[in-house]
């Protein structure tokens, strides 16, 4: 393969760039490690944010007060009936798309308007059927 | 206002799609790469669920009758243990025995049973690796990712789509026959699941 495999990729400038990380995300609400993925959009979601900050977007006040924020409507909301459940990323992904709002780099209507779009497209759309057989065999030598 | 037991597999999905929509605008209008995301969320890849798949492996290797389950439709064993979700729908495992070695890619994407395996490593998900496997996966798995299949074991490709996702039962390591179910778990890799390497050895 031309592309870096497992083997040379480099695990000491990962755990550097995880340092990195983890400096940025620490005084974050659940930033302490507490707040793991789940799922892989909360994954997906926790980078964008990330880089869109190392690309000079924001700064990371700007979306560390907005988290926060959208955590502390999310309580107020909290003591009524009906409110929705506690999903951090959820919270991080309001905060995100209100910075990018608040910078005028992203407009609500859009983004809904994008969203039924993905919604709308199979996931996959030409990859549907099933393989049931492999796909490839590498004989035994006996 | 949804009410709280209302976290269901539509509002994931809802949800997944507004991250992706994130992303592209965010990618179109140039204010940043998909490249950086990648390598952030490269950070993190192993720690989105593959200790769920090692359980079920630690299971299988300790129960014969779940195992028996599990290769009959993996998908619904997995259930047992409360792990499901998206693209864990179709799930296949394939048994690695003393004859047969399997390996799984994807054809056109990264379908990946993610519930089980967590998210996908990076180079899952470049053509270069799906391409290389299929055409010579003895060579690829012993020259990119140092596991040697033995001659004598034939190897299986398997390939995953939005409709089946296979993944692989690795064989339990010698000497291992007064671990835990927990202890057992701790050896199961994600490259394990995948078929590019063996589980750990006993300690």
């Amino acid at each position: 393969m031309s592309s870096p495999g497992p083997l040379v990729r480099d695990e000491t400038e990962l755990g550097e760039a995880r340092r990195r990380v983890q400096d940025l995300v620490y005084g974050l609400p659940g930033g302490d490690g507490q707040a793991s993925f789940r799922e892989p959009w909360e994954l997906r979601a926790f980078a964008l944010a990330v880089a869109a900050h190392n690309a000079g977007q924001y700064e990371w006040s700007e979306f560390q007060l907005s988290l926060i924020a959208s955590i502390q409507q999310w309580e107020r909301d909290g003591a009524r009936e009906g409110s929705e459940p506690w999903s951090y990323y959820e919270h991080w992904l309001t905060a995100l798309e209100t910075v990018l709002a608040g910078n005028g780099l992203l407009s609500e209507a859009d983004l809904d308007e994008r969203t039924r779009t993905v919604l709308a497209t199979p996931r996959n759309a030409n990859h549907h059927e099933a393989h049931r057989e492999p796909v490839a065999i590498d004989p035994a030598v006996r | 206002m949804s009410a709280p037991q209302k976290v269901t597999a539509d509002h994931q999905a809802e949800i997944a799609a507004r991250v992706k929509a994130v992303e592209a605008i965010m990618i179109e209008k140039g204010l940043m790469t998909t490249e950086a995301v990648d390598r952030l969320a490269e950070i993190y890849e192993n720690e989105v669920g593959p200790q769920l798949g090692a359980k079920v492996v630690a299971k299988a290797w300790t129960d014969p009758e779940f195992k028996e389950r599990l290769l009959a439709d993996a998908s619904k064993a997995c259930s047992e243990l409360g792990i499901g979700g998206l693209q864990g729908e179709d799930m296949v495992a394939v048994e690695d025995t003393d004859d047969i070695h399997h390996v799984i890619v994807c054809t056109l994407c990264s379908c990946y049973p993610w519930p089980v395996l967590g998210l996908p490593p990076n180079w899952y998900k470049m053509p270069q690796y799906r391409a290389a496997m299929v055409r010579a996966p003895r060579r690829v798995l012993r020259e990119e990712f140092g596991y040697d299949v033995p001659e004598s074991v034939e190897i299986r490709v398997w390939d995953s789509s939005s409709e089946l996702r296979y993944w692989v039962l690795p064989q339990r390591p010698a000497g291992t026959e007064g671990l835990s179910e927990e202890q057992l778990a701790a050896l199961v890799t994600r490259d394990s699941m995948i078929g590019v390497g063996a589980p750990k050895a006993a300690a």
